[in-house]
């Protein structure tokens, strides 16, 4: 039998298609909504729901709530940090920055756990059913990346499951309210789950569901709604009793437990009554409680910005698939915190209608992964379901940028080819980087009459920004101009042209200068703009601000065979493409570089100008040869640590071979997987799995799959680190022209 | 879903490379925006790999081949602006049959902006300075400059439209 499962962050469900009808099935216990919640015990027996929900407040640090939120990221993410920074268990650094959570002695892979709760919903269909079922289609946020979805069929094969397709739950959705319904409507469906939010604009006919565009938030959910909760509760505590409850995990337990409960009663009543007994001790020993009401208003002044968060990604939803609001035929409301009245009001008001009534949030995107399900292995007539991608792919080229290969809201499946050609003299390999997001960077070049050149790359969507200004003339840091200040007011008969700059390493800091102390160091540049004939190097230096974590991991391949040189594609390297990007209209400029080195700055110190004084970056060549020779220009890495609202993180994952992409990603390899699936099968072995057991050492990949093509070595998948600056190449101008 | 012949399949399949986005939809290539998401969901209809999965295991591979074509013609073909630059391409070399969607995307920007500005780029150039020189009621600075944009550009619309106005006037 095939069933469908709808994997949640908060709630899991699964559901069968049989016989023309569709049935949510229940547990033992007569529940059909099962917490994705999983507690490990003492003797290693591991319970799974409502059970393992209740531990959570006696045991929270062996209770595993919302794994999903974890789920193919990085360490490194801010997704994940802001995830430690709520979670009472442990989660820990794996190998190649993977997630971990530990648990007792034993360290899981996050598709580990959800692999438990998989295999909770495949017991619960079984006795429901009475029969074996071995496969499930499996749902998934619709703006879910590659990353997490592949992490997702591979909790489904170790929980012993074929995934036969993992479903994106809108979609789901969708065809559960249209499914058999001979309906001609275009609906948005608005997915507000435990941890993620998804808005899907679809056209339903009778036998064809179209996904016309899908945006989302993969950290924005009920979940969240709760944080909010919990953190007015715990500032009030603060407030009153001079006591931090984050920091005990029993009280945070607590709260959360309230937290959700309240805002569970908001969904029904006006006012909730927030009691917690024996919260904490005040320091006589006494017992302090929590004692509060939570109106609907506050509630909805504690959430406001998130719901409204929600309508910014409708927005672009709408916009994407060239729609208003007044194009649409209603709203499908998805997601348990889509019942709270607060929600639905902003829902309605915002769609201009009522939410469509004839559907159970809850149960929803389990009935449609099991229609789906039922037709995918022949038993139920069949309904064809087309989607779209959620998210660009595009790929890394020389200068950090990247250019777009698939666009966002293309219809799946699709392939796409584009030529590329290597970049330097005799290159013999060729490091692909992939990346999959929207992140875009504008790069804008100021040069003043000094002729210092100011660079500033900046999001538009979240208006980061960052700037760093270009010496090429003295390739000086700040930290040394600062040093050969001080030397040269020590030393006053002395000049500057004889002596070397210091290296940086062992540059003493200087004491600061004064607050007027820029007049000293202009009238300094110019002396140590004539220092040495060497270029200095500057080095990798970031944009402040920018990046907020370790580099994108950038793992050698090991080059096999004659090949005995590498070139990372995306060394500190050519700044052309972002000098064309903000070019403006340089007539016959295409072509014509001027070299911009030290030399010219010093016989120019007028740079190349327009007639207005505009100047135009594109007769720059900024580039510099990064070598071991030392790199007169400078890398402004953009590898952009994105907003939490864009839906990018610096993920990455690593795929071989023309285009495919490699299953080792999330470090769990075929026979990792295997062995998990084999070890799945008896619950407490995965406590006694060696942490090591689930990573695939570097370097021990199959050689005939490391090696596909004689160019390619390596294929890195980023979640979008990069700019979108790629419509900048053809022609050099910005996209629209509308200057 | 539909029921389907195993040879049409493979034939289809065999001749993909060999088939315009017009083709590969069953369409006539003037036919009107409204009629291309129908022929898509016809064709996903009888294409689409998962209405044939339990039946035909065995096709798997070629309809996929076929469903990546399908929705890469209709991608193309949806929008009139990478329509245009499509059907361009097509007239100028009968066997460029298949066009990357981003430089189609790419080329129906360039096209558009040129065609509102004009294509070289002196001839933006005047154009863009008679236009001033219109909106400041300039008009023998406006018509010397939109001759000279002409100069440039013999045979552009636009431009000639422009003048034979300012002539009007």
């Amino acid at each position: 039998m095939a069933v469908g499962i709808d994997l949640g962050t908060s709630n899991s469900c699964v559901a069968i298609a049989r016989r023309g009808r569709i049935e949510v099935l229940a547990n033992a216990y007569g529940e059909s909504i099962c917490p994705s919640v999983v507690h490990f015990a003492e003797d290693g027996a591991i319970e799974v729901g409502n059970r393992a929900k209740s531990r959570a407040i006696h045991d929270p640090e062996h209770t595993i709530t919302a794994a999903k939120r974890l789920m193919g990221r990085y360490y490194f993410s801010e997704e994940v940090k802001k995830a430690k920074a709520v979670s009472s268990y442990q989660i820990v650094e794996g190998p190649n920055h993977a997630v971990r959570v530990k648990v007792r002695d034993s360290v899981l892979a996050i598709p580990e756990v959800s692999a438990l709760v998989l295999r909770e919903m495949k017991q619960v269909a079984e006795a429901a059913l009475g029969e074996p079922v071995t496969q499930a289609v499996v749902t998934v946020p619709a703006y879910f990346n590659d990353n997490q979805r592949q992490a997702t069929r591979d909790a489904g094969r170790i929980a012993g499951l074929e995934v036969l397709r993992l479903l994106n739950e809108p979609t789901a959705a969708a065809l559960a309210y249209g499914f058999g319904r001979g309906l001609a409507q275009r609906v948005a469906v608005y997915d507000l789950g435990g941890g993620t939010f998804d808005i899907s604009i679809l056209e339903i006919g009778s036998d064809v569901f179209e996904v016309l565009s899908t945006c989302g938030d993969t950290f924005l959910g009920g979940e969240d709604f709760d944080d909010r909760v919990i953190d007015w509760l715990a500032d009030d505590f603060l407030a009153r009793h001079k006591i931090n409850l984050r920091h005990d995990r029993f009280a945070l337990e607590k709260l959360k437990a309230a937290a959700e409960a309240a805002k569970k009663t908001l969904s029904v009543d006006d006012e909730a009554h927030i009691q917690i007994e024996d919260v904490a001790k005040d320091p006589a020993g006494g017992s302090l409680s929590v004692d509060r009401r939570l109106s609907r208003q506050e509630f909805g002044a504690l959430v406001g910005d998130l719901v409204q968060r929600t309508f910014k990604v409708c927005d672009e939803a709408l916009q994407q698939a060239n729609l208003t609001v007044r194009d649409l035929d209603g709203v499908i409301l998805v997601g348990g915190p889509t019942r709270l009245p607060l929600i639905r009001e902003a829902v309605s008001q915002y769609f201009q209608c009522e939410p469509k009534a004839e559907v159970d949030p809850d149960q929803v995107v389990a009935m449609g992964a099991a229609i789906h399900a039922a037709a995918l292995v022949g038993d139920e007539r069949d309904s064809c379901l087309l989607d779209v991608t959620p998210l660009s792919l595009r790929i890394g080229v020389a200068g950090g940028l990247a250019e777009t290969v698939i666009e966002r809201n293309t219809p799946v499946p699709i392939e796409q080819t584009s030529v590329f050609t290597t970049f330097r003299d005799y290159q013999q390999s060729v490091r692909i980087r992939v990346y999959q997001g929207e992140v875009r960077i504008e790069v804008t070049f100021e040069i003043d009459t000094d002729g210092i050149v100011q660079v500033t790359a900046r999001d538009p969507d979240t208006g980061q920004a960052a700037s760093t200004q270009i010496h090429l003339s003295s390739g000086l840091t700040e930290d040394e101009i600062r040093t050969l200040v001080e030397k040269h007011q020590a030393e006053p008969g002395a000049t500057a042209a004889q002596r070397p700059a210091p290296p940086p390493a062992r540059a003493p800091v200087a004491a600061p200068l004064s607050p007027d102390g820029d007049d000293d160091l202009t009238a300094l540049d110019e002396e140590v703009a004539g220092l040495g004939d060497e270029p200095l190097d500057v080095g990798d230096e970031e944009l402040p601000g920018l990046r907020g974590d370790p580099a994108p991991l950038e793992e050698e391949a090991a080059a096999d065979g004659g090949v005995d040189q590498e070139f990372d594609a995306l060394d500190p390297a050519s700044m052309e493409e972002a000098a064309e990007a903000v070019a403006p209209e340089s007539d016959g400029g295409a072509g014509r570089e001027v070299e911009f080195d030290e030399a010219a700055l010093e016989a120019a110190p007028e740079p190349e100008a327009g007639p207005d004084g505009e100047f135009e970056p594109s007769q720059l060549d900024v580039d510099a040869e990064a070598g071991d020779g030392g790199a007169a220009g400078r890398e402004i890495d953009l590898d952009a640590e994105p907003s939490h609202a864009s839906p990018a993180a610096l993920d990455e994952m690593e795929a071989v071979g023309s285009g495919e992409l490699d299953p080792l990603a999330m470090d769990l390899d075929e026979a990792d997987l295997d062995s998990l699936v084999d070890l799945a099968d008896d619950a407490t072995a995965v406590h006694e799995m060696p942490p090591d057991a689930i990573t695939r050492p570097r370097g021990e990949e199959p050689a005939a799959a490391r090696r596909p093509a004689a160019d390619v070595d390596d294929i890195d998948l980023f979640d979008a680190p990069g700019s979108d600056l790629s419509r900048y190449h053809d022609d050099g101008e910005p996209p629209h022209g509308d200057s | 879903m539909t029921a389907l012949d195993p040879a049409e399949i493979r034939a289809l399949d065999a001749i993909l490379e060999e088939l315009d986005y017009y083709q590969v939809l069953e369409l006539v290539p003037g036919a009107p925006t409204s009629a291309i998401r129908s022929a898509y969901h016809q064709a996903s209809r009888r294409f689409h790999p998962d209405g044939h999965r339990a039946r035909h295991p065995e096709l798997q591979p070629p309809l996929a081949r076929i469903s990546k074509r399908v929705a890469e013609a209709y991608s193309v073909l949806r929008d009139p602006r990478r329509r245009q630059v499509y059907d361009r391409q097509l007239a100028a070399d009968r066997n460029t049959l298949r066009m990357p969607l981003v430089q189609a995307e790419a080329e129906a920007d360039r096209q558009r902006r040129e065609a509102r500005e004009g294509r070289t780029p002196n001839g933006r150039r005047y154009f863009a300075l008679a236009q001033r020189d219109l909106a400041s009621g300039n008009h023998v600075a406006a018509e010397r400059n939109l001759r000279t944009a002409l100069t440039f550009e013999p045979d552009n619309a636009l431009f000639r439209e422009t003048l034979a106005q300012l002539k009007k006037r």
